[in-house]
């Protein structure tokens, strides 16, 4: 406990004045309309990003030795919750740059891939993560594109999809099986592939909300130097736990905060359609309020544990499933007060859970009870690894 | 930090977890031995002068027993008469509750009326364990009073209760006069002392809430283990195991929010009932998978597991509902937020 809470309050408050001051000259207005297109999107999020890094404010949980990081947990809160107040659009485009690429460098690059790396995301370079494959997603450990060695490069050949962004990105966190000898887990090996290289290419998905966000990638015979291998040939899957545990920590403190600010956005519906006394609306809201205040309440434990290391086996999964039930609570809620407005298509939905219409919202919600381990997964994690129940009995081979 | 500890200690080897519903009576006596009726008092009045993690860490073990003792209106009785500076005898009154004279808070809104000679009748309903009690701490229409049982004008009615660990009782006054050296508040202070009060007690029910959540959740997962069918315990059944994971899920969420608002020294009244309301709305959660998940045998009574959502549905009625609450955080929330 801190023997001076008054005047951490004063800092954090010193902080919020400083983070609002920025936001009134420089948060983006009208950027919903501005990313109209795809250049758009991706013009108005590079900017934007450009806009937070020089503030200081883009990575406050990368270390001290970067520009605008070191910055504490509460810190990071003030600055999430000051972001979604002012409505500033979610960093989508550099996300899996801050975030998965930074913490599987930062944890298990080399010192010279992180010297190499991690000053070009600050410069705006994209990340995207290359993991699922059609035939494994939930089974992630199934992958089938293969890597061979051919003196100092890895020639790849395979399939990924759902790659979030990858139709922007310049680099790629690529799982790939080096070996089909052992468990499954064995013979997986980690890359940082150039999405420039010849071989590689990018076909979009377009998604029910209308929104091109992820896409497949096809590697047919792409070089990847050996230079660009993350730990040992073989060790990979150790390694995309590191990039796969960033995104159910920090990023998902984030998001909380971010829907906590977002509760705003629900609060003016319910004023402009005059629902001011409507009890039941009320207590609706209410109930959400307190859902949203007990995830963020629960990232905050995490977060806590974490770093005095008593973080337990299942506790990312139960903060995910909270998370995400809650998301769809709340745009939920957005959806039912918006009425017909709502069904209207909205000219573009980038913006995650923020988009401005709660129709998009709401089928993006599904997002988070998918993406990065389905709920279902994760409530096999807790029951097994936490509750310790039995696991299903294997002999079943497809 | 090592206070909460040793207090947790101290109630698990007072109350080992096997044993469900210990006796009344010599729970009481034990409680009271080890100084738990004064854990919220002030040192200054002879408490132990502990903090609301205290109090929380306490009836979360409470709660998992389903202990059948009334610690949490003894505590809130005792903070009343702590709370009151105007108390002509404070001190006696503070020194004999501390050592297991039974004062409770009556739990719900009392209906009474003044009569035009000043006193008062009508029923005060929800005193718990009014049996045991030499005095009840009562909001009379002129302020927070002491009404002592033995009093002129003061009866007691049991109203027998589903809740097999809890004794409930209407307490009656007819042309009863209020004593002035016994009055806590007057009328105008009575608000304060009913938020201080009310915010002491919906941490202690959110606490029961998941202690006892807690232990249900174990005890149907250790049967999910036990129990075969299909030639499987019927804990490898991913349907079932899912419902198990969601039951955890929400456990530890209402735990969080329980625990960051009982850290939060600002927290107002419908922070901490909001978090009430949320452990309470777990309790019942898990008690109804619980039965559902026993299958036949949840639904006997020889069984434990409707001892939990008695008193789950019983706590759900107690301080306010989770309709009441979830609508005043809904209008502070639009108040703050538009
Ligand atoms: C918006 C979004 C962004 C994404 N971004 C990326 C990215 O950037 N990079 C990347 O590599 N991947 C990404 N993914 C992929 C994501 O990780 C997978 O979609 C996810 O792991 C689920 O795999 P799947 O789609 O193959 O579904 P499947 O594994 O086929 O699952 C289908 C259904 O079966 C259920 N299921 C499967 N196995 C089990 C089981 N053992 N027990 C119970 N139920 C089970 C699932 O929960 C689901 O309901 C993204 C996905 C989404 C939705």
């Amino acid at each position: 406990m801190s023997e001076t809470p008054d005047l951490d309050q004063l800092d954090l408050e010193g902080l919020r004045a400083e983070v609002r001051a920025f936001l009134a000259a420089d948060a983006p207005s009208g950027w919903r309309e501005a990313s109209a297109t795809q250049e758009d999107f991706v013009r108005t999020q590079r900017d934007w990003f450009g806009k937070l890094v020089k503030a200081g404010y883009a990575i406050p949980h990368w270390p001290a030795a970067f520009p605008g990081g070191g910055r504490s947990l509460s810190e990071q809160k003030v600055i999430y919750e000051e972001l979604a107040r002012a409505d500033c659009p979610r960093l989508l485009l550099s996300f899996v740059s801050t975030y998965h690429a930074f913490a599987t460098l930062h944890e298990c690059g080399s010192a010279e891939q992180q010297a190499r790396y991690l000053p070009r995301i600050l410069e705006g370079e994209t990340w995207c993560q290359g993991f699922s494959e059609p035939g494994a997603g939930s089974d992630l450990a199934a992958i089938k594109t293969r890597a061979e060695r051919k003196g100092d490069v890895y020639v790849v050949n395979g399939q990924k999809v759902w790659s979030t962004m990858a139709q922007f990105a310049d680099k790629c966190l690529l799982l790939v099986r080096t070996s089909s000898d052992g468990p499954k887990q064995a013979g997986i090996t980690y890359l940082l592939m150039d999405m420039k290289m010849p071989g590689v290419s990018v076909r979009p998905i377009h998604q029910i909300q209308g929104d091109e966000e992820f896409a497949e990638i096809f590697l047919d015979n792409v070089e990847i130097p050996v230079s660009e291998r993350v730990g040992e040939e073989g060790k990979g899957w150790a390694v995309a736990q590191a990039t796969l545990a960033s995104e159910r920590g920090l990023t998902l403190m984030e998001l909380s905060y971010r829907m906590r600010g977002a509760l705003s956005r629900v609060a003016r519906l319910i004023r402009d359609h005059s629902h001011e006394d409507d009890r039941g609306i009320l207590r609706d809201f209410g109930a959400l309020v307190t859902q949203v205040d007990a995830v963020c309440a629960l990232a905050d434990q995490f977060l806590d544990n974490r770093i005095n290391g008593i973080e337990r086996m299942g506790d990312a999964s139960i903060v995910k499933n909270a998370y995400s039930r809650a998301l769809r609570a709340y745009s939920l809620l957005g959806l039912r007060l918006g009425g017909i407005e709502e069904q209207y298509i909205a000219p573009i939905t980038f913006g995650d859970l923020n988009t401005g219409n709660w129709m998009a919202d709401y089928m993006n919600s599904f997002a988070w009870t998918i993406a990065g381990g389905s709920e279902e997964v994760q409530r096999n994690i807790i029951a097994e690894r936490m509750l310790d129940m039995p696991r299903e009995p294997k002999g079943w081979v497809a | 930090m090592i206070e909460l500890n040793e207090l947790t200690d101290a109630a698990q080897k007072a109350f080992p977890a096997d044993k469900l519903s210990p006796e009344r009576d010599e729970s009481w006596n034990l409680a009271a031995e080890m100084g738990w009726l004064m854990v919220r008092l002030p040192e200054d009045d002879g408490g132990l002068g502990l903090g609301r993690e205290a109090s929380t860490a306490l009836h979360l073990e409470m709660g998992r027993i389903l202990a059948a003792m009334p610690l949490i209106p003894a505590q809130l009785g005792l903070q009343a008469v702590a709370a009151s500076e105007s108390f002509e005898d404070r001190t006696e009154w503070l020194e004999r509750l501390s050592s297991g004279d039974y004062a409770p808070l009556n739990m719900l809104p009392a209906r009474l009326v003044q009569n035009p000679d000043g006193t008062v009748s009508g029923t005060i309903s929800g005193v718990f364990e009014a049996d045991m009690a030499v005095a009840v701490v009562v909001r009379l229409p002129n302020g927070y009073a002491l009404v002592p049982l033995d009093a002129q004008g003061v009866s007691r009615v049991e109203r027998p209760i589903w809740d097999p660990g809890r004794r409930i009782f209407d307490v009656v006054l007819e042309s009863y006069s209020p004593a002035s050296s016994l009055m806590l508040t007057d009328a105008d202070t009575a608000s304060s002392l009913h938020d201080l009060l009310s915010a002491e007690a919906q941490i202690a029910l959110a606490a029961d809430c998941l202690g006892g959540a807690n232990a249900v959740l174990d005890m149907t997962v250790e049967y999910m283990k036990m129990r075969r069918q299909f030639d499987r315990p019927i804990a490898m059944f991913q349907a079932l195991k899912h419902r198990a994971a969601d039951m955890k899920t929400r456990i530890v969420l209402a735990e969080a929010l329980l625990r960051s608002r009982v850290r939060d020294e600002h927290a107002s009244v419908t922070d901490l009932a909001s978090a009430k309301s949320l452990a309470v709305e777990a309790y019942r959660f898990v008690t109804e998978e619980s039965i559902q998940l026993h299958g036949g045998i949840g639904l006997t009574e020889e069984h434990q597991c409707h001892l939990f959502m008695k008193r789950a549905m019983l706590n759900a009625q107690l301080c306010g509902s989770t309709d009441l609450w979830n609508e005043r955080r809904g209008r502070t929330a639009f108040a703050q937020l538009s």
